[in-house]
């Protein structure tokens, strides 16, 4: 147990996505762990619940939510809350993730993950929700660094700055998603070695990597496409900077077969080295 | 009669962290001159609704800032002006919702055309932003807009809509094992008049003035239908298991199964759909409303009888 929280390292894991629904159910292929997305699991009691508590019986897995609106000035819905505990009891996930964005304002949630001014005001307010959340979960929450393409005029630190003061005070844990690291840096300019110099290693409980799209002007976070090495040199970087953190795959368009998409996966071992 | 399974996916709009590859931002776009806010600080309230104000505008309008306004909250890159880093969060933000919708209604978007398709995807979205965490039910709204759109058939969109959330609505409904002829083998004789069924917990019968289900087998099994003339049809849509189904339903297997589903008896509601068969000789209307009651025990539209 190499992070503060206890909590395991489960491997090299895929992103559960439905086209391979199929496979995983009929071949039980030899995966480490899976993360699904909390709210693609919400306000259902069909056809999705079927396939993820056969899923959830035969493999571990992590709730990675999309909707938590962490920063937003909207109050917590707690109503989402309970229904994402829920879930977490259901299937037995061993953590719940979610991202350092805001998703609405008033009552609308745009499914974006939107970019957070990084000022003092905003720290203090999101600190204060990290604690409510995990009071009412009973359990750490891990916050991702997003990919952002604006940043904001008033910001008095830097994200990387923010995300571990915000750590530190909330005492939360943090999934570090080193393509976020690359794409943002790539958008706003900076070192990714400073972002990742920054991080308060212990409290990191999962580490994601992903493809994105290059247009040339910016880069977008888009899951599409197998990792770059740039993005798999940071993740050895991060790798070397901790201790056994488990290493996840998001691809979420233009998804390859099963196998292929859990070949890119397992690339993973070649950076991680003893950490795996 | 026979029952069709629906092809769809597996029932879920896969929400993701990831950006929509559509999102890519377009320096030709009009992005104008609009009005620049008023002096002073904005606290993160007033930061977070400014932004989600333009992220939310339609594309096809201006910005509601201009560029020394955006300037002001968030600052150029080195290759994206301030307005055109906003931008790409505006172009996620709906191409997010518009792939949505076209995962809920591929049928609709057939017979529309992509275009008009999408600009149809384009109101809904102003007109009812998501206000859920999940998007399962964010296209719940489709067949009321398309009625009163100006679409070129408003009525037949509508109901092909109506078809198409019914297999949403059924994906996500629970459901029940279906009884079978077994089941009802153990009734005994003098008990089957005040039997009463209770329908599977996913079904939904759906009255339509289009023959919209053909329309959409039709497209199913690629046969590029075209927009049909007006005919009333029913539809029964119900998952049992992993399968989602839709039976076409006849008059009198209608009047059967919501008389059985609103609780009437077996013998009432055999005797509804006999009525609708006055005009046919006793011995016919009574094999017609024999094979009407088969049918809906064979589709597995009941879970459970009740004695």
């Amino acid at each position: 147990m190499a992070n503060k929280f206890g909590l395991p390292n489960l491997g090299i894991g895929l992103g559960l996505r439905t086209t391979h629904y199929s496979t995983i159910i009929a071949e039980k292929p030899d995966v480490a762990w899976f993360e699904i997305i909390t709210e693609n699991y919400l306000r259902t009691q069909g056809r999705p619940l079927d396939f993820l508590d056969q899923i959830a019986e035969a493999y571990p897995v992590v709730m990675h939510g999309v909707s938590l609106s962490i920063g937003s000035t909207d109050p917590l819905d707690r109503e989402y809350l309970g229904e994402v505990r829920a879930l977490r009891d259901r299937t037995k996930a061993l953590w719940v993730s979610d991202h350092l964005c805001w998703t609405g304002v008033a009552g609308k949630n745009t499914h974006d993950l939107l970019p957070m001014p990084y000022t003092e005001e905003a720290l203090m307010h999101v600190v204060e929700r990290v604690r409510a959340v995990q009071d009412f979960l009973g359990s750490p929450l891990a916050l991702e660094n997003p990919s952002s393409y604006a940043e904001f005029a008033g910001d008095s630190m830097r994200e990387w700055e923010f995300l571990g003061r915000l750590a530190e005070e909330a005492d939360c844990a943090l999934l570090l998603d080193v393509n976020n690291v690359y794409v943002s840096s790539k958008n706003h300019g900076f070192d990714p070695m400073t972002y990742l110099n920054a991080i308060p290693f212990e409290r990191v409980v999962q580490f994601h990597v992903a493809g994105h799209t290059d247009h040339g002007t910016h880069i977008i976070d888009s899951h599409i496409g197998p990792v770059i090495d740039p993005v798999w040199q940071l993740l050895a970087a991060a790798a070397q900077r901790s201790s056994g953190v488990p290493v996840l795959l998001e691809w979420d368009a233009e998804i390859p077969s099963f196998e292929e998409t859990h070949a890119e996966a397992l690339r993973a071992r070649e950076f991680i080295g003893a950490a795996a | 009669m026979n029952r069709q399974p629906t092809a769809d996916a597996l029932g879920l709009h896969e929400r993701a962290s990831a950006t929509p590859a559509r999102a890519e931002f377009q320096p030709e776009s009009q992005l104008g001159s609009a009005p620049s806010w008023t002096e002073g600080k904005l606290d993160l309230r007033m930061q977070q609704q400014w932004f989600a104000a333009i992220v939310s505008t339609p594309e096809a309008e201006p910005a509601p800032v201009d560029e020394r306004s955006a300037a002001r909250l968030i600052t150029p890159s080195a290759t994206l002006s301030s307005l055109g880093r906003i931008d790409i969060y505006r172009q996620g933000y709906h191409a997010r919702l518009i792939e949505c919708l076209i995962d809920d209604y591929p049928v609709l978007q057939h017979a529309l055309g992509e275009e008009a398709f999408e600009a149809l995807c384009r109101r809904y979205i102003a007109r009812h932003p998501s206000r859920a965490p999940s998007l399962n039910f964010f296209g719940r709204h489709m067949s009321e807009l398309c009625r009163g759109e100006a679409l070129p058939e408003p009525v037949f969109a509508a109901d092909l809509a109506a078809l198409e959330w019914a297999v949403v609505l059924g994906i996500h409904a629970p459901t029940a094992p279906s009884i079978g002829f077994e089941d009802l083998g153990r009734v005994p004789a003098e008990r089957w008049p005040g039997a009463r069924f209770t329908v599977n917990p996913s079904l939904r019968v759906l009255r339509f003035d289009y023959p919209v289900n053909a329309y959409l087998q039709g497209y199913r099994t690629d046969e590029s239908p075209t927009v049909p003339g007006p005919r009333k049809s029913a539809v029964a849509v119900y998952r049992t298991g992993r399968s989602v189904w839709r039976l076409e339903l006849e008059l009198t297997m209608v009047t059967l199964v919501e008389s059985l589903a609103a609780g009437a008896t077996l013998e009432a509601a055999l005797g509804e759909v006999q009525a609708l068969l006055s005009d046919r000789s006793q011995e016919d209307a009574a094999r017609l409303v024999s094979h009407c009651f088969q049918h809906s025990i064979s589709s597995g539209l009941f879970s459970a009888v009740a004695l």
